[in-house]
């Protein structure tokens, strides 16, 4: 087992582990820091293959943008572990449930499945950053300005949401 | 492609009116002027589409989109639906609230999300249609932000919608994993002898995601809260023209990419069919407000439209334009009626054939369409939908039950005629029903009619 | 020419390195000796910057303020930041008892680790870098925004008003502010083409992009120093510690060597944020050039690399270090506006211009 194999599994065990914490641990905050670390476990995985560029746009977009904002909501709404909602027995045991149901299926589904088609690859330079950006602007270049529209779209909503509403004489 | 562009700018033109000016009524107005204008380029380039077939698609593309001549048609139809919608309810848009230009610029926004979905050949390009069309319906269904009842559905539709939209993704992932490619024509590649269970189970998430969105049952839990307290114009959009588009992009990822996979996932929608059929009939059947009781009856005419998906033939593909215009003009009409009422419950509908015999004529019309009374819309859309279960032939169990479902819904929508003309009361009205409303609904009468007499009028593929 | 003066740190470096891979033969466990030893280095780098950075703040805030400063201990007082450590040192840690007690002690160290990252990629002298990584920039403006979850939970955790508004603030700043730094970089990696902090710093070899860049860049510079200040929350944007409203703000709890680390972070981000405008647009260890002057750019070269480094980075240190005592604190609907009204379009709109400029060449 050499550096290589060590940190993947030392990452892997992390990325698990955390977004494991993320569900189970009953403060918000503590979910919303196991989500970064999460992150982070992914962003290592990223820089495993090579795909530099990425990880840090996943470093600064979630773990540094996102997460942050959520921290935000939560301590300003001051969400305790006490706060959250205790769910009936009946249902929590619906999930269970249903939950393991999926589970299996998913398991079945993957026990004998082949990875048709996608050949596995560890360090490309497909990752960096100068491919990246031939193959956004060249192949992906029209989902790419397309999704400016939904990013408009969500900015216009940010403020139809957010804008104070008092009440307004119609001029006409 | 000049349509998806035209809707972006017209968004972005609206936005900035909002900023230029604080007249209501003007920006309503170019509102119209910007729809009219929208839907003559889209039948600009059906002419284009008709007079150059065989013309490979733009390369920047890059297989992204296949903007065939049924993609092209229907984003025509689509935009036409969505200017009569401007043209009933764009005053009623302006009396939401405060940001008028902003709620126009996000329909002309959900229109570039209906083109996507409408021609997409590329998992990526469906995900970000569905996303494209979500968000501002979010947005839309929060508007009124004095109402306590519109702020609960925006955030349910919100909560819901995104994990929806999660597994959809997780689908769009497995699929990845079992084709190695997000084109959805290689996922014919799949065939049955060898197939993966990977893209099994991602088939099943993508029924479950695109379910969500068009409201099928058992996953349509969030449909009746969010229609019954978005405000009514946002509503009367959300239910039609919208759900219209994602049933177009589940008919294409169906039929095109898992056609020869039918005995894997008929029976799949067939239950889920069945399903939506009966709760969202049945229910409606129980409720005391009109408005809630056409939440539920989208959710049964979605019933309606998932025969198209599961019959896997050219009949479905006719059958899903005629059911999405016929059922949005009717549905759009309904609406713009029940906005002028100040109760919404079936009670305030007593007596309104006394008080204003047109606008209860129209109501009839409307009704009769969605529960598929012969000669109109509704009934030519149920007939093609139908006849294309039955030529393919494997779930005539299931066309026995819609035909007596429909039965059902008979009652629930002749239950608001028998209260506009046989019962005694004061309806009353929120304001005047003007001339142009009364020209405007008769409009969408005729078209309803119109449907209903020569539906090939809307299959010139 | 100068190869027996040589004795540069890039030169030191390899000889160290290529003595260790004739020590040891295994190569993962060489991987392994040698990040300790750059941990070790960084680490021996960063206590006496501190140091020297402390000593600093109080004699440049006396100067200011026509002041003698500390003059007891030591000659010129030098001994007294040592003196403060030895207290902190010796302090009692409190943790409060309402406390999220993981979170509490977490959160300084979390701050120190992200500052300390940051300095991987910074070219300290010629060839002399930790981590030369192609995204070099991008890597540092992710990194240094880490930071504030480390604020945000210190402030938390503390269960205390002050510090939870103090975590607030710097949350808000943090974030807002982070645009403006992103977008006065992006200007230098227009205009070099790289995210590379080797290239960026060789693209000036012939002049430093403050003098290359004509207005625009000149532009970015300033954008660049007001908006990190604030991402460093120095004053006048230390609204999250402002003493006056939130005693002190998101480490009012704090005591003891935990509070010191807050503080040590303060300076190691200073540190930073100066290397990083000196590297972006002040050349970073590129010696001063004049055209053809030949005669004039050899003695330049004379001169270390890595003074040049520091030179160019003290300096900025010390422009910061002035603010701190010529502007009046701002309040936080000032902060926010200043931001999102003015900085952000400026830099919006220049980058269009820095754009133009890197597309017609209009640059030496």
């Amino acid at each position: 087992m050499d550096l290589f194999e060590a940190i993947f599994w030392f990452l892997t065990a992390m990325a698990i582990g955390s977004a494991l914490g993320v569900i189970l641990s009953r403060n918000p905050i503590n979910s919303v820091l196991f989500l970064i670390a999460t992150f982070f476990a992914i962003s290592g995985h990223y820089i495993l293959m090579n795909a530099q560029f990425l990880a840090i746009v996943n470093i600064i977009v979630y773990a540094g943008a996102i997460m942050v904002l959520f921290l935000f909501v939560i301590m300003l709404m001051n969400l305790n572990a006490d706060v959250e909602p205790q769910k009936s027995r009946l249902v929590q045991f619906a999930g269970i449930i249903s939950g393991g149901i999926l589970f299996l299926l998913i398991l079945a589904a993957l026990r004998d499945m082949k990875a048709a088609g996608v050949i596995e690859k560890t360090a490309t330079d497909i990752g960096l950053m100068k491919n990246l950006g031939k193959t956004l602007f060249q192949n992906y270049v029209f989902p790419f300005e397309i999704s400016s529209v939904l990013f408009l779209s969500a900015m216009i909503g940010a403020m139809v949401i957010g804008k104070k509403e008092t009440l307004v004489i119609d001029k006409n | 492609m000049k349509a998806i562009i035209a809707a972006t700018i017209i968004g972005v033109i609206m936005m900035f009116a909002s900023i230029l000016s604080n007249n209501k009524s003007g920006i309503v107005s170019l509102a119209t002027v910007l729809f009219f204008f929208l839907f003559g380029i889209n039948i600009w380039e059906v002419y284009e589409s008709i007079n150059a077939t065989g013309v490979a698609a733009p390369a920047y593309l890059n297989n992204m989109m296949s903007l065939d001549s049924f993609a092209i048609w229907f984003s025509m139809l689509m935009s036409g639906c969505a200017l009569l919608y401007i043209l009933l309810l764009g005053k009623e848009i302006a009396k939401v609230g405060k940001h008028v230009g902003e709620y126009f610029a996000l329909i002309a926004f959900i229109m570039v999300g209906i083109y996507l979905l409408a021609g997409y050949s590329n998992m990526l390009m469906l995900f970000i249609g569905i996303e494209i069309l979500s968000i501002p319906q979010y947005i839309l269904a929060g508007s009124d932000k004095r109402n306590l009842k519109s702020t609960e559905a925006s955030l349910k539709y919100f909560l819901m919608g995104s994990f929806s939209t999660g597994i959809l993704l997780m689908g769009i992932a497995m699929l990845y994993g079992a084709t190695g490619s997000f084109d959805i024509i290689n996922f014919r590649m799949l065939q049955t002898d060898a197939l993966n269970p990977l893209a099994l189970s991602g088939i099943l998430f993508l029924i479950i995601g695109l379910g969500f969105k068009v409201s099928a049952a058992p996953m349509h839990m969030w449909t009746p809260d969010v229609y019954d307290g978005s405000p009514t114009p946002f509503t009367a959009f959300m239910s039609t023209i919208v759900k219209a588009g994602v049933f177009v992009a589940f008919l294409r990822l169906f039929h095109a990419s898992f056609g020869n996979l039918t005995n894997h996932w008929m029976m799949i929608v067939a239950v889920i069919t069945a399903t939506t059929l009966f709760i969202g009939n049945i229910t409606a059947v129980f409720q005391q407000s009109v408005k809630r009781m056409l939440a539920y009856s989208s959710i049964a005419q979605a019933g309606f439209m998932l025969f198209a998906i599961l019959s896997v033939n050219a009949t479905a593909w006719q059958g899903i334009v005629i059911y999405a215009v016929a059922y949005s003009v009717a549905t759009i009409g309904m609406f713009a009626v029940l906005i002028k009422l100040k109760d919404y419950t079936y009670d305030g509908f007593n007596g309104l054939a006394k008080k204003e015999p047109a606008l209860a004529f129209f109501t009839t019309i409307f009704l009769m369409s969605l529960a598929g009374i012969p000669l109109t819309g509704g009934f030519m859309a149920k007939y093609f939908v139908l006849l294309a279960a039955v030529q393919q032939g494997q779930v005539m169990w299931l066309v026995i039950f819609a035909l007596i479902m429909a039965a059902v819904s008979v009652y629930y929508y002749f239950k608001v005629i028998i209260a506009m003309y046989f019962k005694t009361g004061e309806a009353e009205l929120n304001h005047e029903v003007t001339g142009y409303d009364k020209l405007m609904l008769g409009i969408t009468c005729l078209l309803v009619i119109l449907i209903g007499l020569m539906p090939q009028l809307l299959l010139n593929l | 020419m100068n190869q027996l003066l040589e004795i540069s740190f890039s030169s030191l470096a390899s000889s160290i390195h290529s003595w260790l891979s004739s020590a040891i033969a295994n190569a993962t466990i060489l991987n392994v000796v040698e990040m300790a030893i750059a941990g070790v280095c960084l680490l021996v780098f960063l206590v006496p910057l501190c140091f020297v950075l402390g000593y600093m703040e109080r004699k440049v805030a006396a100067f200011m303020q026509l002041r003698l400063g500390p003059n007891r201990v030591g000659p010129k007082g030098t001994l007294q930041i040592v003196a403060d450590t030895v207290k902190l040192i010796f302090k009692e840690g409190l943790t409060p008892n309402a406390s999220d007690k993981f979170l509490f002690n977490l959160a300084p160290i979390i701050v120190v680790v992200v500052s300390m990252l940051v300095m991987a990629p910074i070219a300290f002298a010629k060839n002399f870098q930790l981590w030369d990584l192609n995204i070099g920039v991008l890597y540092v403006t992710s990194i240094s925004s880490i930071a504030v979850i480390g604020i945000l939970m210190a402030g938390w955790s503390s269960y205390n008003k002050y510090s939870l508004l103090g975590a607030m603030r710097s949350g808000a700043q943090i974030v807002s502010y982070e645009l403006s730094v992103g977008l006065s970089i992006i200007s230098i990696v227009i205009m070099t083409g790289s995210l590379k902090i080797s290239d960026i710093v060789m693209s000036q070899a012939d002049g430093w992009w403050i003098f290359k860049g004509h207005l625009p860049i000149f532009i970015s510079f300033v954008i660049f120093v007001i908006a990190s200040t604030a991402e460093i929350n120095r004053a006048p944007f230390d609204l999250s510690e402002a003493e006056q409203e939130l005693t002190g703000g998101f480490h009012t709890e704090y005591s003891g060597m935990k509070f010191a680390m807050f503080l040590l972070a303060e300076y190691i981000n200073l540190f930073v944020v100066s290397a990083m405008a000196a590297t972006l647009f002040l050349g970073g260890w590129m010696p001063f050039h004049i055209g053809h002057w030949e005669a004039f750019n050899h003695i330049m070269d004379f001169i270390p690399s890595s003074l040049w480094f520091l030179g160019k980075t003290f300096a900025i240190i010390f422009i910061i270090m002035q603010f701190r005592w010529t502007f009046p604190r701002l309040r936080v609907d000032q902060l926010l506006n200043l931001e999102w009204k003015y900085l952000l379009p400026i830099s919006m709109v220049n980058i269009i211009l820095v754009t133009i400029m890197a597309i017609m060449g209009w640059y030496l």
